[in-house]
């Protein structure tokens, strides 16, 4: 309804809340679990995508089963073939289950539900959409998108469930359900991991980089495709370095949420920076102008959760503790 | 390609929408001396007849150059309301106002049309309005602004989500008593020439205002707008002395389901946006 209704006096009135700012008294978690129902829709919109109705839905999961171990590889195998026999249904039902986990989780009555099956539905579309993102085959890149942005819905669940460990106000957002060891704990794991496969023999190949970065530029819009392809020519030849500083990034990242509040901050912003450098270039928004993306990608995600560890400005112990 | 009859899924859904919005409208009972139109519900009729149109081919109604002149005006008009709140609140209003949602639904439906229209084929182009079904789909010149427009529009849904499941929005018609004049001297609220308004019932008369809707966005503001509602308390839903109106007609002309409205609209043009990039 808009004011003009009413005047300004009476829709504040009507509204109860309306005149008041909305976002001051909002919860940082509660915050950062819309940003977490925004992408569960906007995977649940892309799902409904054309592409997702061709062969090339099933194939592309078939394709996610490649080095894998078999008992890994055959329940891909399954999943792409019964998808490919019932593909019109099947993939409305994925589209219509992650726009129900969004809806779910913006929902206030719901998130808890939302939140649980979100996890579930995570671990399943991990392993069987996306065949573990390549850890088990060698071929996980954390530019393009490893280890599955899928898994970082998962993981933000987590640390966003609408629960409280202790009295006592955490230092951040991402310690409030889990408590801070745990928090910390999941934060090194991850950002230890990207440093890892930064390095794996794959990545480190000369020209490893830049033909991810030339790869991403196909189909895009020309800026975009410009980006990827300035982008891929200054690293060019450059694939051991460029994995190497990559590397180095991710682990000071790792390490951040241990450094006291200020360091951690400075630390956090690195790792904001760089996810959105690695989702606009490496990723290529997701390609989702490209057509054929099933989610946005790592890149906004890795954002979220920095931003679940941004340490408060009063209130907690010093992230270090 | 994406299955029709999921494109008449979403389209059913536009057209609840837009018999909702129509409901609303009726209810508000222009015609009645103090009643009420509020130009969201008529964009949200507008919106959701030419989503429904271009979701589906037989449901087309107006070319896409009457849909690009009509959502050209509405774009102007939550413009023009934008500036007015931004001004008033801050940025915050963008975020907790009412209107800017509504811009950003009508520049989408402004966007989808100019697009659409420039990037149209010569197999589809001496076709009737959008069409984003079938041989013909639909596809978008300027992607990336589609992108833009459809994150907006999905971060607008989810926090309207958020507010509706935390009450900011109530589920029924409120009253609105004698609000002071200085507090409504700068609404944007307009009278009908021979409404109670505009024959100047006297300041103690409940009554309500007429609320210039779409058409009005056509003339743009008018000398004197606000003026009747300085004068006047009001209540809300056209309803006649100063009494809330109850049952359906409460919920019908409650906020919470303009904003159930804009919900559904901002996800199917999120739908839209996506399935034509």
């Amino acid at each position: 309804m808009s004011d003009l209704a009413l005047g300004r006096a009476a829709l504040q009135g009507q509204l109860g809340a309306e005149g008041r700012p909305a976002a001051a008294s909002l919860d940082p978690r509660r915050v950062l679990q819309l940003g977490l129902a925004a992408a569960w829709l906007l995977d649940g919109v892309l799902q409904f995508q054309p592409f997702m109705y061709t062969k090339a839905f099933p194939q592309m999961l078939t394709a996610s089963a490649a080095g894998n171990p078999s008992v890994i590889a055959r329940p891909i195998i399954w999943n792409a073939n019964l998808a490919s026999h019932h593909l019109v249904p099947l993939n409305t039902i994925f589209a219509t289950i992650q726009l129900l986990l969004g809806l779910g989780i913006a929902l206030r009555p719901t998130v808890r539900p939302a939140l649980a099956a979100s996890v579930v539905w995570s671990l399943a579309v991990w392993w069987l959409g996306e065949g573990f993102a390549g850890i088990l085959g060698g071929t996980a890149n954390p530019v393009d998108g490893a280890p599955g942005a899928v898994i970082l819905y998962a993981l933000l669940a987590v640390l966003l469930w609408p629960a409280d460990r202790s009295a006592q106000p955490p230092p951040y957002v991402a310690a409030r359900a889990v408590g801070v060891r745990a928090a910390q704990a999941l934060w090194l794991v991850l950002w230890l991991s990207l440093a890892f496969f930064a390095v794996i023999p794959a990545n480190r190949a000369q020209g490893a980089l830049s033909d991810v970065l030339t790869d991403a530029a196909a189909g895009e819009p020309g800026w975009l495709a410009g980006l990827d392809k300035g982008a891929a020519s200054l690293v060019a030849g450059q694939g051991l370095a460029a994995a190497v500083a990559l590397a180095v990034a991710f682990f000071v990242i790792a390490v951040g949420v241990f450094l006291p509040r200020r360091a951690a901050r400075a630390v956090l912003g690195l790792a904001i920076v760089l996810a959105a450098l690695i989702w606009v270039i490496g990723q290529a928004l997701g390609m989702i102008l490209a057509t054929g993306a099933t989610d946005p990608n790592s890149g906004p995600l890795l954002i979220l959760l920095a931003l679940a560890y941004w340490p408060a400005s009063t209130g907690g112990p010093e992230l270090a503790r | 390609m994406t299955p029709a009859w999921l494109l008449d899924i979403v389209a059913a859904a536009m057209l609840a929408v837009a018999a909702l919005s129509a409901a609303r409208l009726v209810a508000a009972r222009p015609w009645r001396r103090g009643g009420v139109i509020i130009d969201t519900d008529v964009a949200h009729l507008l919106m959701a007849i030419a989503m429904a149109g271009t979701l589906t081919p037989r449901l087309s109604t107006l070319p896409d150059s009457g849909w690009g002149v009509i959502f050209g005006l509405l774009v102007a008009w939550f413009a023009v309301r934008v500036t007015r709140d931004i001004r008033r609140s801050g940025l915050r209003a963008l975020a907790g106002g009412h209107c800017a949602p509504h811009f950003v639904h009508s520049a989408s439906m402004l966007y989808m049309v100019l697009a659409m229209t420039a990037a149209a084929s010569p197999a589809t182009a001496g076709m009737d309005g959008m069409d984003m079904s079938g041989a013909s789909a639909m596809t978008l010149r300027y992607p990336t602004l589609a992108l833009l427009f459809a994150f907006i529009l999905v971060g607008y849904s989810i926090w309207d989500l958020d507010q509706l499941s935390g009450r900011r929005y109530a589920f029924g018609a409120a009253r609105v008593p004698g609000i002071p004049l200085p507090a409504i001297a700068d609404s944007a609220a307009l009278t009908v020439p021979g409404s109670a308004m505009s024959r100047g019932s006297g300041p103690t008369t409940p009554t309500t205002g007429y609320v210039r809707g779409a058409a009005g966005a056509v003339a743009g503001p008018v000398p004197g707008e606000g003026a009747m509602g300085e004068r006047l308390p009001r209540t809300w839903g056209g309803h006649r002395g100063g009494h809330p109106p109850g049952g359906n007609r409460a919920f019908l002309l409650s906020p919470a389901v303009t904003v159930g409205c804009r919900i559904a609209m901002g996800v199917a043009m999120a739908f839209m946006l996506f399935i034509a990039i």
